[in-house]
């Protein structure tokens, strides 16, 4: 028997066959506009299907009724107008075999008043909510019928779109779950009190939607297995939940999530991390497909092929949510059928997606630029009319993938880098030992380049004249950056964030950390230096650390720098540092009453982005046809770089990543597949 | 030369006896039904075709072996002529120094091919031979030369006549006398074994005679213990063994230093009939890890065991790939004897050796190799909506899926299968839980009674239906299904993928392709080619999607097993190497990027081989690939 045959087991429910047991759960990446269905969002999906998916479901909080905000660049299923467009998602996804669902939900409380129609949110009871800092409307008894007919409608809508099936959101605090939950629900009337009571909203909304939608379509729910705080619904809670509600008879699936959504650190645990195992939660599904006889679907954090077959062949789950490792690999499953599991990109669990999502930004993979951008850059890269021979200087991700794109394009390459292993600075972040599996993205590339048999030449960092006897036809600059302490005066006594995670200079008994970026990188290097002891503050000018990082992050970030005591000063930015003594004095502004204070250290360590690496670029772009320029236009629109400013010279010159400038990890390979696709 | 006429006369004599002696060992076999009229009658189309089209294919050999038995054969009549019936003739004379001369040649050529040794002949009474040939020769052509009228006759007692009878004393003892019993053996044996071939159909037949025949399960006693329970033909049959080890050569196992050497399993069963037969007198290689001298053995003595004739070890070698049947100019027929002796430690002694007791097993709970449910065959295909004949009640090509469908790799063969055949518009079904395991497996392991059962309920299922052919993509179900199933009443037209693929591409069934120009060897199938002589369905295909094809050294008919047949992986007897990896070495000299399969044992067997190796592909999905490039 084979190592996947659990994984690859067709599934049936009801008329409905399912090819196998990978599925995408319901998310919200953020791609439909103005509540419809985009082509954008059609590719992604389609590209799951294609790579061989069994099942996905689209449309996470696909909005029922009119109050509710899509906030989020969700669909807006509220009215007919979007039958259409799950038909055209419908076809293209069916097309490749796979079946799709759409998920439906009100938000309750969980929305926003001020963006779509300006009308009050609604929860069982008037409880602020957190997140969203909304003060909900208690509902009425014609506000609960109303809404219960527009799930009933939006269930209806579903089938009327030629999909396999709807499932019923009752997580991450939809109104449904509002009511099962003592913590948002106090009614006193039939909804609220005893258990059976704060089930029924949902229940009569499945009674309406198993009526409007038949007996044969496909309808599920999902739910948490536990929302994880004291006032919640605890695991016994939960099960009785499931039970009464399989019991029922309406429904055919029961998808199974953790913890709920209603405020930061809630949803750091329901979206797990880099921070949490494999397969974090996977006994809360466990722990109710014990006690039900329909299949359960669950998802968070099941990255790899063995741990997902696990699951399935130890009876845990009976489909497997791999949400985030089908977009970072969206191919997973045929190359898995493929006997290619080396191949799979998997997914670090760096949350770069569903963080980019709260942030209300669309959803990008960190490593994969192509996820989302079918349309533009294609899953696997086209051979190249004409073979052309491409140097490639740096192997961090951006030359790794610069390197992986061109000999997927059929190029001769050579990759220098100037250290013994490939990575560069992804190589640094991965020091924080909950960060470690940042790694994966470097290797897979590091892997991938290998099997091309690209010329990868470690401890090696060439100079012009050798860049130019390789007689190159391109040559991409992917040198990278050098830690930029600041321009604060003094900034030269200060310790670079680099110095500290590479072991260079460890961390004295009194470190003040200057974060003038915003990004991973500060709160990273206080975490480690804590953790070895250090009393750490860091200070930044903005209104609080980790602006640019996503609520997932941010809360396993700042649950571990508050919990080792590091200190945080907010509105501070740094004006000088100077020497005194054994001792390092840094004065301090307040950004907005400009009132300095100092502050006497051991040490100081800055972070302030990087300066790009750029004398080889430097000392190229005479000898090059293009000048070093990139032609943007060409770049953005996917056309091939024809700038020449030097007609008798041989080669070509790019520069890529934070060569270029300071920027992250996904900028970096973005810049090279964009590139180096159509070289 | 009253004496030369006496020496003549007694060895003629001697010899009669001898062979009577020999032929009372072969009678200590089974009965077996025997037209002797029929073979005799054939006799001549039997050695001068079927026969000399294997020798052949070794063109040295051939003229050597034209020449000296040729030139024996006429000059031993001549002899008797001359010499022993004193015709006073010149003509006769002059015809008999001619033949003696081409004899005389062809001992040279003898002599010359066992020099430099080389290690496939066998030495012994075989180094003897050349020189006994050359002495037979000489002697009578010194004799003849008086009565030719070339020089005076001389008398017995001169010194050429001294010469001339002690030359014809030895060569008359080796060539002569006692000839059934030393390396000339093979003459009289062959040629016996040629009229009563346990296997006559074999003879000028179309394509290869390669079905086992089923096993009387009601017997007393199942399969082959002893000697004697062989039938007396095939006993024949290793009696003929001219030990000129084309087997060795060609034998997979023997080359992976698996402890198989067809040459030696033959003379060790011809020397079992013997009482306290041994191989102490055997002169050639041995089985790879295991010295000569320990074998011992009786017309009525287990043939298998340790420290009997044979060990276990050497039985469970063999892949039945047939490369050695297909080799042997005596035409032994090496896999059925294996096959029978399988029979018994299979199913009188359930001593099966390493995972295929386990596999036996699950053939026999579960109808499926791997222990799947049979419902879970078609789990592969669930997006692909395959139609069954259950609802459809007929179709045109019935889909065979074979165990390959319960594997991950060979679900993309069958997958790029089915898309051509939906290309081709083939109005096809499948069986889905209806299909069992062939058998095949079992049968090859010995394990009749399984392979009975299961080929008994396939076709009983089978008759429920109607269809016009049966496809598969699995050479062994092919070969199971087409010879050997109709001796359970299942008769239906079976093609091999590759055969349906290139009518399909040939009527313009299959839209264009576009041409593949990757340098590309295609691995026979022994199921397919050996067993089926189909050789040419697949090579047509590559060819017309334009790939470079490359042969590897040994293809076609003559092709190198993967190790992946006669339950070899199950049973997984160690070597110094792997089968695969003998073979993938082969396919690595023709600088092609990917080896073309047609058979799921080889698809996995190969892909197997670990470090840089060509792409493995199955033609289907290599024609599926030029299709979706067009």
């Amino acid at each position: 028997m084979g190592q996947y045959d659990a994984l690859l087991k067709p599934l049936r429910i009801k008329n409905l066959t399912i090819r196998n047991r990978v599925m995408s759960t319901s998310h919200a990446p953020g791609y439909a506009r103005d509540g419809q269905v985009t082509d954008r969002y059609i590719r992604y999906h389609e590209e799951k299907a294609k790579g061989g998916v069994g099942l996905t479901q689209f449309g996470g909080a696909t909005a029922t009724s009119i109050e509710n905000s899509i906030d989020y660049g969700q669909l807006n299923g509220a009215d007919d107008s979007i039958i259409a467009g799950y038909r055209r998602m419908a076809d293209a996804i069916h097309r490749h075999g796979a079946a799709c669902m759409v998920q439906i939900r009100h938000g309750g409380r969980r929305e926003r008043w001020d963006i779509a129609n300006w009308l009050p949110v609604y929860a069982p009871s008037a409880m602020r909510e957190p997140v969203h800092r909304s003060f909900p409307a208690a509902m009425d008894a014609h506000d609960i019928k109303r809404v219960q007919n527009d799930y009933v409608q939006a269930a209806r809508r579903a089938r009327d779109g030629g999909l396999d099936g709807v499932e019923v959101s009752c997580a991450n605090q939809t109104l449904i779950d509002q009511f099962w939950s003592p913590d948002v629900n106090h009614r006193s009337d039939k909804y609220g009190g005893s258990l059976e009571n704060r089930m029924r909203f949902g229940l009569e909304i499945l009674e309406g939607a198993r009526k409007a939608v038949g007996v044969d379509f496909v309808m599920g729910i999902r739910m948490s297995g536990d929302e994880m705080i004291k006032q919640g619904l605890s695991q016994d809670d939960c099960i009785a939940i499931a039970r009464a509600y399989v019991k029922s008879g309406l429904i055919d699936f029961v998808s199974v999530i953790a913890a709920q959504g209603r405020d930061y650190r809630s949803n750091a645990i329901s979206y797990v991390g880099m921070d949490a195992p494999p397969a974090a939660h996977l006994h809360l599904a466990s722990a109710i497909k014990a006690e039900i006889d329909l299949p359960v679907f669950h998802a968070l954090r099941i990255t790899d092929p063995a741990t997902a077959n696990r699951a399935l062949e130890e009876g845990h789950v009976d489909m497997v949510g791999m949400t985030r490792a089908l977009i970072s690999d969206p191919h997973f499953v045929n190359k898995l059928r493929e006997g290619r599991d080396d191949d799979i990109r998997q997914c670090v669990g760096a949350v770069y997606c569903i963080d980019r999502v709260l942030q209300a930004k669309d959803a990008l993979c960190i490593q994969n630029p192509s996820t989302s951008r079918e349309g533009a850059l294609p899953h696997n890269v086209a051979k190249a009319p004409r073979k052309r021979r491409v140097v490639v200087v740096g192997a961090g991700v951006a030359g790794l993938e610069a390197a992986r794109v061109s000999a997927e394009r059929g190029h001769e390459v050579v990759l220098f880098e100037r250290e013994a292993q490939t990575g560069g600075q992804v190589n640094l972040a991965t020091k924080v030992a909950w960060r470690e599996s940042l790694s994966g993205i470097p290797r897979w590339l590091d892997d991938q380049v290998r099997k091309l048999d690209v010329d990868l030449r470690l401890s090696a960092a060439p100079t012009a004249d050798q860049v130019r006897a390789e007689k190159p036809d391109v040559v991409v600059i992917a040198t990278g950056g050098r830690p930029n302490p600041g321009h604060f005066k003094g900034a030269e006594l200060a310790t670079t964030t680099w110095d500290i995670l590479s072991g260079r200079v460890a961390p004295a008994e009194r470190v003040l950390l200057v974060d003038d970026h915003g990004a991973d990188q500060a709160p990273s290097v206080g975490e480690f230096m804590a953790e070895r002891g250090a009393q750490v503050e860091i200070v930044t000018p903005e209104r609080q650390i980790l602006s640019e990082v996503g609520m997932i992050n941010f809360s396993a970030y700042l649950r571990r720098l508050y919990a080792r005591g590091v200190v945080i000063t907010p509105d501070t930015g740094v004006v000088e540092v100077y020497r005194e003594g054994n001792t390092l004095v840094a004065v301090l502004r307040n950004e907005f009453t400009l009132q300095e204070e100092e502050r006497v250290v051991d040490q100081v360590v800055a972070e302030h982005g990087t300066l790009p690496n750029d004398e080889l670029y430097q000392a190229l772009r005479p000898h090059s046809s293009n000048d070093g320029e990139i032609d943007m236009r060409a770049l953005v629109d996917g056309k091939v770089q024809a700038i020449r400013h030097n007609p008798e010279a041989v080669f070509q010159l790019f520069r890529v990543g934070d060569a270029w400038t300071s920027r992250n990890i996904h900028a970096a390979i973005y810049d090279s597949l964009r590139l180096c696709k159509d070289l | 030369m009253i004496p030369l006429q006496w020496l003549i006369g007694i060895c003629v004599v001697v010899g009669a006896v001898c062979a009577l002696w020999r032929a009372r060992r072969w009678f200590r076999g089974q009965p077996a039904k025997v037209d002797f009229v029929r073979g005799l009658m054939r006799y001549p189309r039997s050695y001068f075709v079927d026969l000399h089209h294997i020798v052949a294919r070794d063109p040295y050999t051939a003229r050597m072996h034209m020449m000296v038995a040729g030139g024996f054969t006429a000059a031993l009549l001549l002899t008797l002529a001359v010499h022993l019936f004193n015709i006073d003739s010149r003509v006769l004379a002059w015809l008999l120094l001619v033949f003696l001369a081409l004899m005389g040649v062809g001992a040279a050529f003898v002599a010359m091919r066992r020099s430099p040794k080389r290690a496939r002949l066998s030495a012994g009474g075989f180094s003897r031979l050349p020189w006994s040939l050359f002495a037979f020769a000489a002697a009578f052509f010194l004799a003849t030369l008086p009565k030719a009228g070339l020089v005076a006759s001389f008398a017995a007692l001169s010194v050429p006549g001294i010469v001339v009878l002690l030359l014809a004393a030895w060569g008359c003892a080796e060539m002569v006398a006692f000839l059934p019993l030393g390396p000339m053996k093979h003459s009289f044996a062959g040629a016996m074994h040629l009229i009563c071939h346990p296997r006559f159909a074999r003879l000028g037949a179309a394509r290869p005679d390669s079905g086992l025949k089923p096993l009387d399960l009601s017997a007393p006693k199942l399969g082959v213990e002893t000697p004697a329970d062989f039938k007396w033909n095939q006993l024949l049959g290793f009696d003929a063994c001219v030990q000129c080890g084309r087997c060795e050569v060609v034998c997979p196992a023997f080359a992976a230093e698996l402890p198989l050497n067809p040459k030696k399993l033959i003379q060790d069963l011809a020397r079992a009939v013997d009482p306290g037969g041994n191989d102490l007198a055997y002169a050639g290689s041995s089985y790879p890890g295991r010295s000569v001298g320990h074998a011992h053995g009786g017309p009525s003595q287990p043939i298998i065991g340790d420290g009997a004739m044979i060990h276990p070890d050497t039985l469970w070698s063999c892949t039945t790939c047939r490369a050695c049947v297909q080799e042997c100019p005596m035409m032994i027929e090496h896999v059925d004897a294996i096959i029978d002796l399988r029979r018994f430690q299979a199913l009188e002694k359930g001593a099966v050796p390493g995972k295929a007791p386990l596999v036996l097993a699950e053939l026999r709970a579960t109808d499926t190799q791997s222990g799947a449910a049979l419902a879970s065959r078609l789990d592969w295909a669930a997006d692909l909506s395959l139609p069954l004949i259950s609802t459809k009640g007929e179709c045109d090509v019935l889909l065979w899926l074979g165990e390959g469908a319960f594997d991950l790799r060979n679900q993309r063969t069958l997958r790029a299968l089915v898309r051509l055949m939906r290309h081709a518009k083939i109005d096809f079904a499948v069986l889905g839980e209806e299909e069992l395991d062939t058998g095949d497996l079992a049968r090859r392991l010995g394990d009749e009674a399984t392979f009975q059962d299961l080929a008994k309920r396939n076709a009983a299922t089978l008759a429920k239906y109607r269809f016009r052919r049966i496809v598969t993509a699995d050479p062994h179900v092919f070969h199971s299904l087409r010879n050997e199933y109709p001796a359970f009443g299942a008769r239906h037209e079976v093609l091999h993928h590759t055969m349906l693929l290139d009518e399909l591409m040939t009527n313009g069934a299959l839209p264009k392709t576009k041409a593949q120009p990757t340098k590309t060897t295609y691995h026979d199938p022994c199921y397919l080619g050996r067993y089926n002589g189909e050789i040419r369905a697949p090579r047509a295909i590559l060819d017309a999607i334009g790939v470079e094809r490359v042969e590897m050294e040994r293809s076609g008919m003559r092709s190198m097993c993967c190790g992946g047949g006669g339950g070899a992986p199950v049973t997984d007897i160690a070597g110094k190497k792997r089968i695969p990896d003998v073979r993938m070495e082969q396919a690595r000299e023709t600088g092609a990027a990917v080896v073309a399969v047609a058979c799921p044992n080889c698809a996995v067997m190969l892909e197997g081989v670990v470090g840089p190796r060509p792409e493995i592909f199955d033609v289907a999905e290599l024609l599926l690939q030029a299709v979706e490039a067009a």
